[in-house]
């Protein structure tokens, strides 16, 4: 019978209202929701600007060193270093625009021979570079035809196996590595959570990155990357290939520019 | 059975508001804004017509420094216009050491104050330490020129701005 009482009882919630009401438009006005963050380049001591005498006295003190260059043009990638380079990563370009006006986003492959902007179906008009949301960079066969596709897991990780050569298969039971780094075993359980999807040239140069990383651990140079770039080579590749450089663990980065 | 009958009486009492769904949403919305709160503030600013590229890195600008941006339409030192950006574009590409002089001069007066001020003692030393915020749609040619000029001038510590991108 006494706890009846307890059934009326009613905790008094005004203060604790007035106290939400206070700070939650506080927080909301002072909250920033874009965050801009930076990315440091460590360019050695007194090399800002590196003209062409100065290269020119330098290779005889870099005999344990790696050298390892990223080089990127408008179709291609390529990872090369001292003595040799590898495969080139042909690429096709696709742009993803997202219309000002709201609607569906569109994904368009993009020719370097016609840089016009595709028209917006809906208003007719061009799409502006401001409405180009992402640059996608796929991996393609050397005569631009078809791209290559890997397997993807759930995540939006590219699959590969042990040595670290992407794969195209999976059985149920088999351990595949997911690419981050380090890389992580996955026991593949259900085959619906890896997709076929076109492999990104990103994700492909940081897999061969973090190889490059194992084998030369000894170089003097190991933590260097040199990333050299064609001119018209957009910026928002570059940061993207930095990205991969730095996930790959080679923290120098230092840019350089290829003469056309 | 107590639990529900209290719920009754309390709608049936009349001009009762019912808060309870409020409160839970208000308090999850306290809890998320608390948690993305930053005590810091944001040291950079974005500047107009300018779209950083999104990126992976989640390095915070720690000191004020400064900033050279790099527009579709003009290069700005500190939120100040300097040189268009097509005068950057029409230095010949064949220039192994491009260099803009109304880009370095600006630069140089910066680079002159900061020494004035090692001098005074506000600082310790000159880092040379520059932010350089470009638009992600600019090509690699001007960033290069640009670059090649903050460096003649010893603005060797450099950095990119780029969006931190969520997940």
């Amino acid at each position: 019978m006494k706890r009846k009482k307890f059934d009326d009882a009613e905790l008094n919630i005004t203060p604790f209202m007035n106290l939400l009401v206070v700070l939650v438009p506080l927080l909301l006005v002072s909250a920033e929701f874009a965050k801009i963050s930076i990315i440091d380049l460590k360019l050695p001591e007194g090399r800002g600007s590196q003209t062409s005498k100065a290269v020119k006295k330098r290779p005889k003190e870099e005999e344990n060193k790696l050298l390892l260059t990223v080089i990127i043009t408008d179709s291609v990638l390529t990872l090369g270093a001292k003595g040799g380079f590898l495969p080139s990563l042909f690429y096709q370009e696709f742009h993803k625009y997202i219309p000002k006006e709201g609607g569906e986003p569109v994904t368009v492959k993009y020719d370097p021979k016609d840089p016009e902007p595709p028209t917006n179906a809906k208003t007719g008009k061009q799409f502006t570079i401001h409405e180009r949301q992402e640059i996608l960079l796929y991996a393609c066969d050397d005569e631009y035809k078809d791209l290559h596709k890997v397997l993807y897991n759930s995540y939006g990780e590219m699959i590969t196996d042990a040595d670290g050569r992407a794969i195209t298969e999976v059985e149920v039971g088999d351990s595949v590595y997911a690419l981050s780094n380090p890389r992580r075993v996955v026991v593949v359980k259900d085959k619906s959570e890896f997709e076929l999807r076109p492999v990104s040239v990103y994700d492909e140069l940081q897999n061969r990155l973090m190889k490059v990383k194992d084998r030369f651990q000894d170089a003097e140079d190991s933590d260097d990357v040199i990333i050299a770039a064609e001119n018209q080579v957009m910026y928002d590749k570059i940061v993207q290939i930095m990205d991969a450089a730095r996930v790959a663990d080679f923290p120098n980065i230092s840019i350089a520019k290829l003469r056309g | 059975m107590a639990k529900l009958r209290g719920r009754g009486k309390r709608t049936r009492k009349p001009g009762g508001l019912m808060l309870n769904s409020m409160m839970d949403m208000f308090t999850i919305l306290l809890v998320f804004l608390l948690k993305q709160y930053s005590a810091e503030g944001s040291i950079l600013t974005n500047a107009d017509n300018l779209v950083l590229p999104n990126s992976a890195s989640k390095k915070k600008p720690t000191e004020v420094s400064l900033q050279v941006a790099v527009t579709q339409e003009m290069i700005l030192v500190d939120n100040s216009p300097v040189v268009p950006t097509e005068d950057i574009r029409n230095i010949p590409l064949d220039n192994p050491d491009p260099i803009d002089p109304k880009l370095e001069e600006s630069l140089r007066g910066h680079y002159a104050q900061e020494e004035e001020m090692v001098r005074l003692g506000a600082l310790n030393k000159v880092d040379g330490k520059c932010v350089i915020q470009v638009d992600k749609n600019m090509d690699f040619d001007v960033l290069y020129k640009v670059m090649n000029t903050c460096g003649k001038v010893g603005y060797n510590n450099m950095n990119f701005a780029v969006m931190e991108r969520e997940s």
